[in-house]
C-alpha cells in the first residue's frame, strides 16, 4: 500500500478552512488535508519541527497557500519553499481573496505554480477548491520523492 | 499654504506686496513700476535688462568714438602747427642770414658773402610751398602767408637790385644801402608778420590742447559713468532673475511636498482597497458558504419560508460581493496607468458582443453596428466602456419583444469623435439625467433591473481620463441614447 501523501492547506481563517474541508469532503479527499493556521506552522510542517517534529517524513503533494496570514505571510512562505532545494519541487497554489495585480505578479515571480482567487459565491468556491484538490491531489503526478 | 494654489505669475506679485510691508514708505510710482516689472515674464525681464545694457554701451561707444576722432584730428593739427613753427624759425634764420651776407657783400664786394643769399633765393619757392601747405586749413594764416610771399619777393628784388648796382657802380653807389639794408621796411614787416604767424599758431595750439584735455576728461568720465550704469543694470537684471529663480524654487519645493503628500495618500488608498478586496470578501464567503451548508444539512427539515430566508441571505452576500468587485474596478480605473495606442473600435465592439453572447441567449435583438473610427486610448479601458454601455442596452430592453440597439458615431468637431449607443428600452426621465453617471446612483429598483450602480460611473471616469465627455438622452418608455466623445489622436493629452 502506498503512503497517502497529504495536501497542506495554509489558512488562518478557521471558517475558510472548514468551508474548504467541506468542499473536499464531497470528493473524499478531506482526510488527506493537513491544515496549518499561519506561515510559521507551514514551515514547521515542511521542516518537521515544532508540533510536527514527529510526523511521517515526506513532502505534501501540494500546498494551498493563503497570502494574508499571521506571523509569516504567504509570500514569505512561498519564497522560503522556492529557495530550498528539497522543498522547491512541491507545487504551490496561491489560494487567496486578493485580486491585486501586485500580489499576482509577486507570487508568479517567486515561483508559484498557480494562483486562484477565492470566489465569494459558495458554490463557485466549493467547485474551485474541489477541482484544485482533485487536480493537484489526485490527477497531477507529484515530483518523485527525494528529488 | 493658500499661496500654493496661486498661479505662477501671481506669486511674485504676492511676494512683492509682502516686501512692500517691510519697507515703510515705497513711493507709489516705484511700486507701480515694480508691479509692472514683476508682471513680466523672466524672459522679457532679462531681454529688457540686456537691451538697456546694450543701448548704454552703444551710446557711450558713440560718444567715445567722436571724442577720440577729435583727439586724433587735434593731434594731426598739432603736428602741422609744430612743423609750421619750425619752418617759420628756419625761414626767419635763412632770411636774416641772407640779409646780413648781402650787406657784407655790398661793403666788401666779396662774392663769397652772397652764398647764403643765393641759397635763400634758390630755396624760397620750396619754403613758400611748404608754408602754403601747412596753413591751407586756416584762412587767417593763409592770408598772412600770401602777404609774406609778396613782401619776401619785394625784399629779394630790392636786394637783387642792390647787388646789380654794386657790381656796376661800385661801393659808393650802394653805401647807404649797405648800412641800413636794401629793403629795410619790407624786412621789418616780414619780421612782424612772421611773429604774428607764430603767435597765431601758438594760440591755436594752446586752444587745441585745452580742447583735447577737455575731451579726454569727458571721455574718461563717460566711460566711468557707462561702467557704473552697466553695473547697475547688471545688478538689477541679477536681482530680477534671482527674484524669479527664488520664486520658482519655492514653487518647486511646494510642488514636491504636495507630490509626496499625494503619493502618501495614494499609498493609503491602495492599502485601503487591498484591505477591501481581501478582508471584506472573506465574511461574505462565509455567509454564503454557511447558508449553503445549513440548507444542505437541514434542508429536509426546513419549510419553504425558512428556505427562502436562507436563499435571501445567500443572494445578499453575492450581491455585496459583486458591489465590492465593481467598486474595486472603479477605484482601479482611477489609479491604473493608461496606455495610449490606436484602438480599432469596430474590432472592439465585435469582441464585446461575442463576450456577451451568453446574456443574449433567448433574446431577440436587432443590432445596427455602424463603422466606427479608430481612436487613441487604452484598449482595456475602452472595452470596459463598451461592455458597460452595451450590457446596459441589453438589460434595459429585456421587456421589449424585439429589442433594437444601435452603435454608431457622429462627427462632433474636427478635434473629437462622438460615439452613441441607442436602445428602444425602458428609457429614463430626463430630470434624473444628472444622477445617471454618479457612483451607486440607480434609476430603477433592483427587482426591476439588477445592478450595482457603478457601471456608468466607471464609463464616465474612463472617458474623462481620455479627455472626453459623457452625456445621455432619453424619455420614459421611449429608449435611451448614451453618448461619449473621445478626442482625436493629435489632441489626446
Amino acid at each position: 500500500m502506498t503512503t497517502v501523501k497529504p495536501i497542506l492547506l495554509a489558512e488562518d481563517n478557521p471558517r475558510d478552512a472548514e468551508l474548504a474541508l467541506a468542499a473536499m469532503e464531497e470528493h473524499h479527499i478531506a482526510d488527506k488535508v493537513v491544515v496549518c493556521r499561519d506561515g510559521a506552522e507551514v514551515l514547521d510542517y515542511l521542516y518537521c519541527r515544532g508540533i510536527f517534529s514527529t510526523r511521517q517524513e515526506g513532502n505534501p503533494v501540494v500546498v494551498f497557500l493563503d497570502l494574508k496570514m499571521p506571523k509569516i505571510n504567504g509570500l514569505e512562505v512561498l519564497r522560503t519553499i522556492k529557495s530550498d532545494v528539497n522543498l522547491k519541487p512541491i507545487p504551490v497554489v496561491m489560494l487567496t481573496s486578493s485580486r491585486e495585480e501586485s500580489d499576482l505578479a509577486q507570487s508568479y515571480a517567486l515561483g508559484a505554480n498557480a494562483y486562484v482567487v477565492k470566489p465569494v459565491e459558495f458554490h463557485q468556491f466549493i467547485t474551485a477548491v474541489k477541482e484544485l484538490g482533485v487536480f493537484w491531489g489526485v490527477i497531477n503526478e507529484p515530483p518523485p520523492e527525494g528529488s | 499654504m493658500e499661496s500654493v494654489t496661486q498661479e505662477h505669475p501671481v506669486a511674485p506679485a504676492l511676494a512683492q506686496s509682502e516686501a512692500g510691508h517691510d519697507s515703510p514708505a515705497p513711493t507709489p510710482k516705484t511700486g507701480r513700476l515694480m508691479e509692472w516689472l514683476t508682471h513680466w515674464s523672466i524672459e522679457r525681464r532679462v531681454l529688457a535688462g540686456f537691451g538697456l545694457v546694450f543701448a548704454g554701451i552703444v551710446v557711450i561707444s558713440a560718444i567715445s568714438y567722436s571724442n577720440t576722432a577729435v583727439l586724433i584730428e587735434n593731434s594731426r593739427l598739432d603736428t602741422k602747427s609744430h612743423e609750421l613753427l619750425q619752418l617759420l624759425g628756419s625761414v626767419g634764420e635763412a632770411l636774416s642770414a641772407a640779409e646780413s651776407g648781402h650787406r657784407r657783400y655790398l661793403v666788401t664786394g666779396d662774392e663769397s658773402y652772397l652764398r647764403s643769399y643765393r641759397t635763400l633765393v634758390e630755396q624760397m619757392p620750396e619754403y613758400l610751398r611748404y608754408l602754403r601747405g601747412l596753413t591751407n586749413e586756416e584762412a587767417d594764416q593763409q592770408s598772412r602767408v600770401e602777404t609774406l610771399e609778396r613782401l619776401i619777393a619785394r625784399q629779394l628784388k630790392a636786394e637783387a637790385d642792390a647787388i646789380t648796382q654794386r657790381e656796376n657802380h661800385g661801393y659808393q653807389a650802394v653805401r647807404h644801402l649797405a648800412l641800413s639794408g636794401a629793403a629795410k621796411n619790407e624786412l621789418e614787416q616780414i619780421q612782424r608778420l612772421m611773429t604774428e604767424l607764430d603767435s597765431a599758431e601758438q594760440r591755436a595750439l594752446v586752444l587745441r590742447v585745452a580742447q583735447s584735455a577737455g575731451s579726454t576728461k569727458n571721455t574718461i568720465a563717460l566711460l566711468g559713468l557707462g561702467a557704473l550704469m552697466q553695473l547697475l543694470l547688471l545688478a538689477s537684471v541679477y536681482f530680477l532673475i534671482h527674484h524669479d529663480v527664488t520664486e520658482r524654487r519655492r514653487v518647486a519645493t511646494e510642488l514636491q511636498t504636495r507630490g509626496e503628500l499625494l503619493e502618501a495618500a495614494n499609498k493609503e488608498l491602495e492599502a485601503f482597497s487591498y484591505s477591501v478586496s481581501h478582508d471584506l470578501r472573506a465574511p461574505l464567503r462565509h455567509i454564503d458558504g454557511y447558508a449553503a451548508l445549513l440548507s444542505k444539512s437541514a434542508g429536509e427539515a426546513l419549510n419553504d419560508k425558512a428556505r427562502r430566508y436562507l436563499q435571501t441571505i445567500s443572494d445578499s452576500a453575492k450581491q455585496m460581493g459583486q458591489l465590492i468587485d465593481d467598486l474595486l474596478v472603479f477605484s482601479r480605473m482611477g489609479r491604473q496607468d493608461m496606455l495610449r495606442t490606436t484602438v480599432n473600435l469596430d474590432q472592439l465592439v465585435k469582441t464585446v458582443l461575442h463576450d456577451l453572447r451568453l446574456d443574449l441567449q433567448g433574446r431577440t435583438i436587432s443590432w445596427t453596428i455602424q463603422p466606427l473610427p479608430p481612436v487613441l486610448g487604452d484598449p482595456a479601458m475602452l472595452r470596459q466602456v463598451f461592455v458597460n454601455l452595451i450590457a446596459n442596452a441589453v438589460k434595459f430592453t429585456a421587456t421589449r419583444p424585439e429589442a433594437e440597439i444601435t452603435v454608431g458615431s457622429t462627427n462632433g468637431s474636427s478635434s473629437e469623435v462622438q460615439i452613441f449607443i441607442r436602445d428602444n428600452g425602458v428609457g429614463f426621465d430626463m430630470q434624473y439625467v444628472n444622477k445617471l453617471f454618479g457612483v451607486f446612483q440607480r434609476l430603477h429598483r433592483n427587482d426591476e433591473f439588477e445592478g450595482t450602480g457603478i457601471g456608468l460611473a466607471n464609463v464616465r471616469r474612463i472617458i474623462h481620463r481620455h479627455g472626453g465627455r459623457t452625456w445621455a438622452e432619453g424619455a420614459p418608455d421611449q429608449g435611451a441614447t448614451f453618448c461619449f466623445s473621445l478626442p482625436l489622436a493629435r489632441t489626446l493629452r
